[in-house]
């Protein structure tokens, strides 16, 4: 079923971009490569390691190992709406409604057979507990070996140097399970690649600050992390110059109005996966685009491709939802005043102890620089509580209140 | 040297020797007391009641004079409630150590370090450094905390001690929060005192475990419902006490971060060669203590027992061991909510 779904996805993103391959089609690529890698995962014959979500994927890809992180499924499940059946199959296995939905749909696609069988496992202990439980839960379930990145709070050098000999024996871990070692060459590659990415998308964060902003509606929304599924090839670079472009050309087109941007908003957390019409009422009704997510950023430095590992070790443990909340807070700062956003929405998404955790701090941060927020407390998977009516009414007092007063920029 | 001062701590994994080797007197906070319930506001609620009670004892003010706070990074809502400290209790210094989720010789040696960050942090908050010398002598004097208690906890387990488990967790409970010398003393006393003759032995033997249970009357409800707790395995309980390895002053730490992970683990810490290993362990755990049940009490929101705990179900059911699961927030009144629950489990197990 799953894969019926990304074949179907593939061939009509393909037929949409042949017939119109000069239009706004940035994301459609984006989608295309998400498909076809769901479309190898579920099609078998190839080397799957089911990932923690903040793995080493440029690594893995050198590889030649196809890696994704288990949420992927929860996120393509939610966005085709049919992930109801597959969180009530978790729930009726026992898995509480007060696990993240993202764990609780992969869990329950597990259950109906829904996961392909992945040749071995590697999680990390980062970005939370219950992703790593559940990772452990999965290779119980699925017999595999699993290996585990611990990931320490800071980048102390004796954090990263104990992160970069774990990275190192996950190489072997993965070579003897793959019987091929890594090629060295490939890796240099691979790192080249990271960090041709990694500056292209810096040029696609800067046209996004422009105001009024190109990334409006959904069009950036979660490109970046999943994007680092594919870190390391050339489909990151070619994705990311797609926004660069596109972006560019809105710009000098100038094909967005400054008048439908009266208010930037900055998105905390993931947004809905399953459809809403969050954006739609957001920019018709009260001129609000969100302009930025927090997860649509880059934490780490360019990685050094003669010491690879430790600039791995640091990319992981720089994740914003890794380590105390100072570092986040910090970077929702930066972000607020990048790109000039005048208020935030943090969904506190259910189930997200570290994420929704630090909502009372998150909060009275933001206020000490004039950006409010709005505490949405909705689930970004779990559809069936979803009420969109009383979205509404509190997206309309938070734009009211926002509309008096002064821009914080 | 800072006789009087107190050092809070949250977790069972806390090297509590190193804090007392400092000249300190190891403070577990424990989620118990009349505190509001106000740390929703500054959390959220779907964080477990072990971190929103530990907080709102903090909020107001309901712990004794603190000289600092060891915080273990244990969990997500662990870490939140160490941010969530510095903002409402400014005065107090603190310090996270790293601990590794499973165990090989890699992450012992990162976790010795840890440790000896600990070391050099509290000679930093003490004005004298803590020598490895004397951490060798307190884990000496914790291991003695420890024998007694486990002859305790024997005593317990057969039904032979006064007040049963109600009155282990008092114990339990007064060792993690005063000064180790004092504690010591107390149990002696305690150990001499006459067993009683007639060892309880109306009661369906059950094997209890799960995260957070300080509250000494919840075990008096249990046996009310007609189990006798024959062991029992939660981090405010036996788990705080466990004997440490020395092998002398120089490879104290190194000892130490091995031992730390040697005693048995709460679900946060696992083996990744052996996934699912917590069932076998409880499996074993129970057939020792020739338990007829096991039940499970976790707080809710408490992810790394909520995601493990229908696998846990799945192996003991296999194993034919009847298993009871229940969700709680702390207090003996969401475990008096599960009365009738509790009684047809034993009452299935006669
Ligand atoms: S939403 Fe939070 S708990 Fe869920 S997968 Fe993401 S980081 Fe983990
Ligand atoms: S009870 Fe669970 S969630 Fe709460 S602090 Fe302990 S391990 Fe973390």
């Amino acid at each position: 079923m799953i894969l019926k779904h990304f074949e179907n996805m593939i061939s009509g993103i393909e037929a949409k971009l042949k017939k119109n391959p000069e239009g706004t089609n940035a994301r459609k690529k984006f989608a295309l490569e998400i498909a076809r890698l769901g479309k190898k995962i579920y099609s078998g014959g190839e080397r799957i390691a089911w990932c923690g979500v903040i793995a080493p994927f440029d690594l893995l890809n050198a590889m030649g190992v196809t890696s994704c992180f288990i949420e992927f499924v929860s996120s393509n499940l939610a966005s085709t709406g049919s992930v109801e059946k597959f969180l009530e199959s978790a729930e009726h296995s026992g898995y509480a409604i007060d696990i993240c939905s993202y764990h609780r749909a992969v869990l329950g696609a597990t259950i109906k057979n829904q996961m392909p069988m992945p040749d071995f496992m590697i999680a990390t202990t980062a970005p939370c507990t219950g992703g790593l439980a559940v990772m452990e839960v999965l290779a119980k379930k699925f017999n595999r070996e699993l290996f585990v990145l611990d990931i320490p709070q800071d980048e102390s050098d004796k954090n990263i140097r104990y992160l970069a000999t774990q990275i190192e024996n996950m190489i072997d871990f993965v070579a003897d399970r793959t019987g091929k070692p890594l090629d060295p060459s490939r890796l240099r590659k691979a790192v080249e690649n990271t960090n041709e990415t990694r500056k292209i998308l810096k040029e696609v964060f800067s046209l996004a600050q422009h105001i009024p902003s190109p990334a409006k509606g959904r069009i950036f929304s979660g490109v970046v992390p999943a994007l680092n599924l594919f870190l390391g090839t050339d489909t990151t670079i070619k994705i990311a110059k797609a926004f660069r472009d596109e972006f560019k050309n809105i710009i000098d087109d100038n094909k967005v109005d400054i008048s439908n941007e009266k208010f930037r908003l900055m998105w905390l957390q993931s947004r809905p996966q399953f459809k809403t019409t969050i954006e739609q009422i957001l920019e018709k009704q009260y001129k609000a685009a969100i302009v930025v997510e927090e997860l649509n950023d880059i934490t780490w430095e360019p990685i050094d491709p003669e010491n690879p590992y430790d600039g791995m070790a640091r990319r992981m443990i720089s994740s914003p939802l890794n380590g105390d909340i100072k570092k986040r807070i910090e970077q929702f700062k930066n972000l607020a005043q990048d790109y000039r956003i005048h208020g935030a929405i943090n969904s506190c998404h259910w189930g997200c102890r570290q994420g929704t955790g630090a909502r009372g701090l998150i909060t009275e941060s933001l206020k000490e620089i004039g950006v409010p927020v709005l505490n949405l407390e909705v689930d970004v998977i779990d559809p069936r509580n979803f009420a969109q009516g009383q979205i509404n009414t509190r997206l309309e007092a938070f734009m009211e209140m926002l509309g008096t007063r002064p821009s914080p920029w | 040297m800072n006789k009087n001062k107190m050092i809070g701590f949250t977790c069972a994994y806390t090297p509590k020797a190193i804090i007392h080797a400092a000249g300190y007197t190891p403070y577990r906070i424990l989620p118990i007391g009349n505190a509001l319930d106000l740390a929703g506001h500054i959390l959220h609620e779907n964080l477990c009641s072990h971190i929103k009670r530990v907080l709102d004892r903090a909020l107001q003010n309901d712990i004794p004079e603190l000289a600092g706070l060891v915080f273990i990074n244990s969990c997500d809502s662990m870490r939140r409630l160490a941010d969530a400290w510095k903002k409402v209790r400014p005065d107090h210094k603190i310090v996270m150590l790293d601990l590794p989720a499973f165990k090989n010789e890699l992450s012992i040696s990162y976790f010795a370090e840890e440790l000896l960050r600990l070391v050099n942090t509290l000679s930093e908050w003490s004005g004298d450094a803590v020598s490895l010398k004397s951490i060798n002598n307190s884990v000496k004097l914790y291991n003695e905390l420890e024998s007694i208690l486990d002859r305790l906890h024997v005593r317990m387990q057969s039904g032979m001690l006064k007040g049963g488990s109600e009155k282990f967790q008092t114990l339990c409970n007064l060792a993690s929060t005063q000064p180790l010398q004092q504690t010591i003393k107390l149990l002696k006393t305690l150990v001499t005192e006459p067993e009683f003759e007639t060892p309880a032995k109306d009661g369906v033997p059950v094997f209890l475990f799960g995260n957070v249970l300080p509250d000494p009357d919840a075990y008096s409800l249990f046996e009310k419902c007609g189990a006798r707790i024959v062991d029992d395995d939660f981090c405010t309980g036996s788990r705080l006490f466990k004997p440490l390895q020395t092998g002398g002053p120089e490879e104290i730490l190194k000892y130490m971060a091995k031992s730390l992970f040697l005693n048995t683990p709460c679900a946060r810490t696992f083996d990744p060669l052996e996934p699912g290993k917590i069932a076998r362990d409880i499996i074993n755990r129970a057939k020792a203590c020739s338990a007829k049940g096991v039940i499970a009490y976790t707080l809710k929101f408490c992810d790394p027992y909520l995601d493990r705990l229908p696998m846990v179900r799945s192996i003991l059911q296999d194993a034919s061991i009847p298993f009871l699961m229940l969700e709680g927030d702390c207090t003996q009144g969401s475990i008096g909510q599960q009365q009738t629950r509790i009684e047809a489990f034993i009452e299935m197990l006669r």
